[in-house]
């Protein structure tokens, strides 16, 4: 195999997750209660026997920093490498400028030194499914010179939003990108995950710095639809993107089921996360839990129901958490009922007995809130 | 030379044969226990708690995965520079040829040259199979304290099951005075743990003459603490107060995982503070089903639960499907209970399946039932 290097790339400037990306860039976002939303991407990565990656993290880096340092994503440690690589805080209080392509050109000296002879580049606010390596002998014996995944979806109205929607042929040729502004159900939505040879991706680097310091990969990428040969590779299976409050929801409403849990998350497609020692979960006399996932350390005395329930979150009696996800080390007082919430780490809620929200507008309560 | 260094040693060479079938292809310490962990857990993360830094792991039968797994000294953070954790198995050597372990003491006197090396002070000697929460830095302050040759940690036993333990009649100074197996007639309640401290350089000596000794068993309990009260050293007890069991039956290891569901049994797996360590899975979260329903249950990640559970504990990547009723039994990792089946009282092995409506266990038996593959296998002919 030639030697590949795993870029996992910050989010745009589209992804706006309210409340929770005060906290934390949404890679590092808790999700399914035991997970962080980079784990998903980075685990696509080493198991595709990719093991040398740059993670590059937009701002706030601390909680991916402390997360991914340490996670091992079965990587061995001699020979492999996650490498984490930071945007620019100058640009902490300007989204606009923070790029991508920003970040790239600062530390291109580090991808040089590895010589890779291709580039798989991943986002870290999706969550999919998906063998690298499948998509890199395709890119090899198709002679793209970029290959991007997608995902053919029937929510675009609703998800993706400003994101990119390709047009394909049948040859499998991308021939247009259009932003996605929610106007159609349908639509081949670009993952955000390109193959190339490190060559193409220095090219492109170089060509979008000169042309607006505003551009990201993904806009020179479209610039080049002509002058490139753009092939196009097609995702199958769950798929999200965790772009705003309400799609952080579903996708952790979707994935809870069992089916979708299982296919998602296996033996053979372990995916990786950092161990906090915590000991199994404790469900008390009393107790009522259906529908719903829940991590290890939690203790249970209440009624959760259709949640997710993060690692030593501790729910009291007469307590009902439904439709909800709670983040870890949370504590929920006697007789307090949460529909539709997402409740952020280190919160305690004991006088506010009623937060409810709704499917489409989840209430989100504030990391280390006391109410 | 460190201060103070104290070298644990973990004695976990047993089969424990009275657990049989779970014990036919593992020692007895890498015995799954309480959802997610290994017996031998405890005892190593005790010692990272304690600020032991090395620690020896003596195993002899079928040692393969208590060796690979204890070996890992990353997994209770023993993995510091200098420090770690020492498999030691039986090997040949120069001038003795290969010996087995022949004993509790052989086995740490076939070690002499690793605490040696290791410049130890203190010995820590610890049984691989019991489950409690112990800080053996405290117990060390007290042995340097009261300037004794050994010490030994006790716990208080109701009376009438005084004569199941090695007892140690002490004076008022909690001095032993007198060890008895097993006593018929039981003077004290203080129960041996099991978990000694030896000022190293005396132990040495005792376990040399020990091995000299042919008609000797080679046992702590039985030899050497006699060969100390023989002569008049000075062997103190530490009194434990808290939860300790040992679990070398199966109604035993059921008890203690079920003591797991009680809020005061005095065994806080939850304090952050001393935490006990055990490899960490790539398993999903437990996922409970939407026909689900859990009455009092200890339940780990990568369980999925679609029957009904209650007092009873779940380990890692277990299955329970729709209908089947779990109650009051433990079901050890990957072990499927098929649809309608009715466990009461079970203590399933690990990788059981139980087929679809099968009724296992009674909820007034005596024994709590030990479900194999065997004992499948046998029900389908």
């Amino acid at each position: 195999m030639s030697k590949v290097l795993g870029i996992l790339n910050f989010e745009p400037s589209y992804v706006h997750v309210k409340g929770l990306e005060d906290f934390r860039p949404i890679s590092a976002t808790s999700i399914l209660g035991r997970y962080r939303v980079l784990d998903f991407m980075l685990s696509n990565f080493t198991n595709s026997g990719i093991d040398s990656i740059k993670v590059y993290i937009k701002n706030r880096e601390r909680s991916a920093v402390e997360h991914i340092t340490r996670t091992s994503y079965n990587i061995n440690s001699k020979k492999g490498k996650i490498h984490l690589l930071h945007g620019d805080n100058n640009f902490a209080n300007n989204d606009l400028f923070n790029v991508d392509i920003l970040a790239f050109k600062t530390y291109m000296e580090f991808v040089d030194v590895e010589n890779p002879s291709y580039v798989v580049i991943a986002p870290s606010h999706f969550i999919f499914k998906q063998d690298f390596s499948e998509l890199l002998d395709y890119h090899i014996k198709s002679k793209n010179d970029i290959t991007i995944l997608y995902h053919n979806a029937n929510n675009t109205d609703t998800s993706y939003l400003m994101g990119d929607i390709l047009t394909i042929d049948d040859k499998k040729r991308v021939t247009e990108f259009h932003k996605n502004r929610g106007k159609y159900k349908n639509g081949n939505v670009s993952l955000e995950t390109y193959v190339m040879s490190t060559l193409t991706f220095k090219q492109l680097v170089e060509e979008a710095s000169t042309t607006s310091s505003l551009y990201s990969l993904s806009d020179i990428i479209a610039d080049c639809v002509r002058a490139m040969k753009i092939g196009a590779y097609q995702h199958r299976g769950f798929c999200a993107c965790i772009s705003t409050l309400r799609a952080y929801y579903e996708a952790n409403m979707q994935i809870k089921k069992e089916k979708e849990l299982t296919r998602l998350i296996n033996e053979d497609w372990p995916i990786y996360t950092m161990t906090n020692d915590s000991c199994p979960t404790l469900y008390k006399s009393g107790a009522k839990v259906s529908g719903s996932i829940v991590a290890n350390g939690c203790q249970i005395e209440g009624t959760v129901i259709n949640s997710v329930i993060g690692r030593n979150v501790i729910i009291k009696e007469g307590a009902v958490v439904k439709d909800s996800i709670i983040l870890p080390d949370t504590f929920i007082d006697k007789n307090v009922k949460l529909d539709h919430a997402v409740v952020d780490r280190l919160t305690i809620i004991t006088h506010v007995k009623d937060l409810r929200g709704t499917s489409e507008e989840p209430i989100y309560i504030k990391r280390g809130d006391r109410i | 030379m460190k201060k103070n260094n104290m070298v644990a040693m973990i004695l976990a060479g047993g089969r424990g044969s009275r657990l049989f079938d779970l014990t036919k292809k593992v020692a007895k310490p890498a015995v799954h226990f309480g959802g997610k962990y290994r017996i031998i857990d405890f005892a190593l993360s005790n010692c990272a708690n304690s600020h032991i830094s090395t620690v020896g792991v003596l195993v002899q039968y079928e040692s393969i995965l208590l060796s690979s797994y204890s070996a890992r000294s990353s997994t209770w953070g023993l993995d510091s520079n200098g420090g770690g954790v020492y498999v030691l198995s039986p090997r040949e050597k120069d001038e003795t040829g290969l010996g087995l372990y022949n004993g509790t003491a052989d086995a740490i006197y076939q070690n002499l040259d690793f605490l040696d090396q290791e410049e130890a002070e203190y010995v820590l000697v610890l049984s691989g199979d019991h489950i409690y929460k112990m800080n053996y830095e405290s117990m060390l302050q007290k042995h340097i304290e009261s300037n004794a040759d050994a010490t030994i940690a006790v716990i208080e036993v109701p009376m009438k099951e005084a004569s199941r333990f090695g007892i140690m009649n002490t004076d008022k100074s909690d001095r032993i005075v007198e060890f008895e197996e097993k006593p018929k007639q039981p003077k004290s309640n203080l129960a041996s743990m099991g978990v000694y401290i030896f000022t190293y350089k005396t132990l040495r000596k005792y376990l040399k003459e020990d091995a000299k000794i042919a008609e000797s068993s080679h046992d702590f309990g039985k030899n050497i603490i006699p060969a100390y009260l023989n002569d008049k050293l000075k062997l103190q007890a530490y009194r434990f107060k808290g939860y300790w069991k040992d679990v070398g039956t199966i109604d035993s290891l059921w008890e203690a995982n079920m003591d797991l569901l009680k809020e005061n049994s005095g065994l806080d797996l939850f304090d952050p503070d001393w935490k006990i360590y055990t490899n960490d899975t790539s398993a999903t979260p437990q996922c409970i089903g939407e026909e689900a329903l859990i009455d009092n249950a200890f339940i780990t990640q990568g369980a999925i639960v679609n029957g009904k559970v209650s007092h009873s504990v779940i380990f890692s990547g277990v299955e329970v499907r729709e209908n089947a009723v779990v109650d009051q039994s433990v079901i050890m990792n990957n072990a499927v209970i098929g649809k309608g089946a009715k466990l009461t009282r079970c203590l399933v092995a690990d990788d059981v399946r139980i087929p679809d409506g099968m009724v296992l266990g009674k909820k007034d038996s005596a024994d709590v039932l030990l479900v194999s593959k065997a004992l499948i296998a046998k029900a389908g002919e």
